[in-house]
């Protein structure tokens, strides 16, 4: 159902330069389809995006050739605990002349040009320096030598390890809400995928890797012109705006929706969020999904391809059941969507 | 044969009667009042019975009992209480006010052989402005008889504790013919509501997309775009009854996969989910009704209806309330 083909000319354009962009993606980072498609939807929404999963299943990988397909710079940041904000900001060191210097850190060091900022294990870091990124994330703004930088181009991409708990600090409510999408990353399933990625020398080399990927497939100074321009072409209608409040009743009543799973009691499950602005994101996710699969309007199955990464993490739960999390948020979004009639 | 004096004796008579009601008739406003006592049989009380008496009362034109002279119950003597005495007004007759007096007493006199009793009369006095007239319910005389006779016949002891009464049987058929009826009604009421709304084991008995069909003829027969949206949602539902859960496009090949035996209508329920998408997403309803005429709805939901009747060898899952009243 090609229904944008004729539409905008332009948008069409950028929709097969988008599915080049996944194609070159996938060439390094094998198996991991869904990953990228999601994280696509996100570069052309303009969000930023948690990233969660073990150690060395390729998420720096999948971000630097996504930084290099995308164009611009990148910057890489690990979280420590004794990491303070102007670490990110400022670099104080001492230079060749015995004199104590300070330059601009990672953060300036690449000017507004800077398109992907990669903050690793983002938990081992401490509140103030979710608080400077949270500023950035919402603003696009650092205040350094007393004055402001803009990042007009900025996309921040923050990867989170939930296996170990000591000297981490969980992130706040409200900085995960400004996160666009929440996403998995898991080591890829197929035998083949897992075969090469084991024994291709190929993927030995994480340098050598990514330098085979191409470069600027799309303009990352004209990303914020398209993604408006999806949003304003692709349509929602009045039985899909209907359906996508009943979807935010189902999730935060689930009772009163008629949902239950096994083991939980439903009346007792949600405690709140699920927030107008995670409704609005998702509802900019399944605009670009739509674009993506090249149509001009938002179907229900847009909404559930992107629902469970956008709008999990904003779901809080009873303390109860904090604990089954992960198993329990994945069965209410599938019940969600098993039981709101569509349309 | 009666005589003919007997006649002229009936005739004068009659015209005594005439002239006495006329005179009566005439005379009402004028009368007196009058205290008129209807009593019940006078004699066989025992001790503990309750008699009552009832008292018409008439007033002249203008009078009103008062209030304050009615007796209150009480013990009227040391065997006669008074239990209760309520006065309803009458409608008045020229003016004149009528009232019903019911005066209840119960007797604990124990006699020994039968005897009367006395009830004594009860004043009334009644007032129009500084006039006062008193009235009087006339006393009533009745024969109060004892429980046991006065010397014990036989060996038995007068004093002795009669035996209780035995139970009066009460006929229950008609009444178990009634309970019998109103459970078969209500049992088949049940049933009637199960079948309707497909619980249980009933689920089967209406197939999805056979109850969608008829449905959806229904919906069709005033076609319009309204008409036809509420069509493409019925199919919906029917599509999400077959399914169990909520099926979009994306799931069809999932599944026609569990369902073989509607395999064979894989294109046309495609051509469906595209028309549906145009009606509810996209252009609207006028736009999908080009796609898909409203003629080929209705024979994809006959088509459907067949398949799943060849099929029902494998049942499928049955619909949940819920989703076959959503």
């Amino acid at each position: 159902m090609q229904v944008l083909a004729g539409s905008d000319p332009s948008l069409a354009d950028w929709r097969a330069r988008a599915l080049a962009f996944e194609r070159e993606v996938a060439k390094v980072v094998l198996g991991q389809e869904r990953v990228i498609r999601l994280l696509t939807i996100a570069v052309f929404a303009r969000g930023h995006v948690l990233l969660e999963g073990d150690v060395g299943v390729g998420k720096t990988t999948l971000l630097r050739a996504m930084a290099r397909a995308i164009g611009g710079t990148y910057e890489r940041v690990e979280g420590t605990i004794d990491l303070m904000p102007t670490d990110l900001v400022y670099d104080a060191r001492i230079g060749d002349d015995g004199r104590p210097r300070v330059d601009p850190g990672p953060l300036l060091r690449r000017g507004d040009d800077l398109s992907i900022f990669f903050f690793n294990e983002i938990n081992r870091a401490r509140p103030q320096v979710h608080a400077l990124l949270l500023r950035l994330m919402a603003e696009g703004t650092v205040s350094a030598f007393g004055r402001e930088y803009h990042f007009p181009h900025l996309q921040v991409f923050a990867d989170r390890n939930r296996v170990e708990r000591e000297e981490t600090f969980e992130l706040p409510a409200a900085a995960r809400d400004r996160f666009f999408m929440e996403v998995q990353v898991k080591a890829p399933a197929d035998a083949a995928s897992r075969r090469a990625l084991i024994f291709d020398p190929r993927f030995h080399h994480m340098d050598r890797l990514v330098a085979g990927v191409a470069e600027g497939v799309i303009d990352h100074t004209r990303l914020d012109q398209i993604a408006r321009a999806i949003q304003d072409g692709v349509h929602a209608s009045e039985a899909i705006a209907a359906y996508t409040l009943a979807l935010w009743d189902a999730v935060r009543a689930p009772d009163a929706a008629g949902i239950t799973l096994p083991g939980v009691r439903m009346d007792r499950l949600v405690q709140g969020g699920a927030s107008p602005r995670g409704m609005s994101f998702l509802v900019r996710a399944a605009r670009v999904r739509a674009w993506l699969e090249g149509r001009d309007m938002i179907v229900p199955e847009d909404l559930r391809a992107v629902f469970p990464e956008v709008m999990a993490h904003r779901i809080f739960f009873d303390p109860v059941y904090e604990m089954r999390r992960e198993e329990i948020v994945g069965a209410l979004c599938r019940a969600a969507f098993e039981t709101v009639p569509a349309p | 044969m009666p005589s003919r004096t007997f006649w002229r004796t009936v005739r004068r008579s009659l015209l005594q009667a005439i002239l006495l009601g006329a005179a009566i008739c005439v005379a009402a406003p004028a009368r007196a009042a009058t205290v008129e006592l209807f009593a019940p049989r006078p004699f066989g009380y025992f001790l503990g019975d309750v008699i009552t008496l009832e008292a018409a009362v008439t007033l002249d034109p203008g009078f009103k009992l008062e209030p304050g002279s009615l007796p209150r119950p009480r013990p009227v003597t040391y065997w006669l209480d008074l239990r209760s005495a309520d006065l309803t007004e009458l409608p008045a007759v020229h003016g004149a006010r009528r009232y019903r007096l019911l005066l209840s007493y119960q007797t604990f006199y124990a006699p020994l052989e039968t005897r009367g009793l006395d009830i004594p009369a009860v004043p009334l006095t009644a007032r129009d402005g500084d006039q006062v007239l008193n009235l009087s319910v006339p006393s009533w005389n009745f024969a109060a008889s004892p429980l046991r006779s006065l010397v014990a016949g036989g060996a038995a002891n007068p004093m002795a504790l009669q035996p209780d009464i035995a139970p009066l049987p009460h006929p229950l058929r008609a009444d178990l013919r009634r309970v019998a009826g109103a459970t078969a009604v209500g049992l088949a009421s049940i049933l009637g509501l199960a079948i309707l709304r497909g619980w249980g084991p009933f689920g089967r008995l209406r197939p999805p997309f056979s109850a969608a069909a008829r449905d959806i003829r229904r919906i069709l027969a005033a076609p319009s775009a309204e008409a036809y949206s509420k069509a493409l949602l019925r199919l919906h539902r029917a599509f999400d009854a077959a399914a169990g859960h909520r099926l979009f496009a994306d799931d069809v090949p999932a599944f026609l996969a569990g369902c073989p035996h509607l395999a064979t209508e894989a294109d046309i329920m495609a051509h469906f989910f595209h028309a549906s998408r145009i009606a509810f997403f996209g252009k609207g309803a006028d736009a999908a009704m080009v796609e898909m005429t409203p003629d080929a709805l209705l024979s994809l939901a006959r088509r459907l209806a067949v398949a799943e009747r060849k099929g029902a060898a494998r049942p499928v899952a049955a619909p949940t309330q819920r989703e076959a009243t959503a």
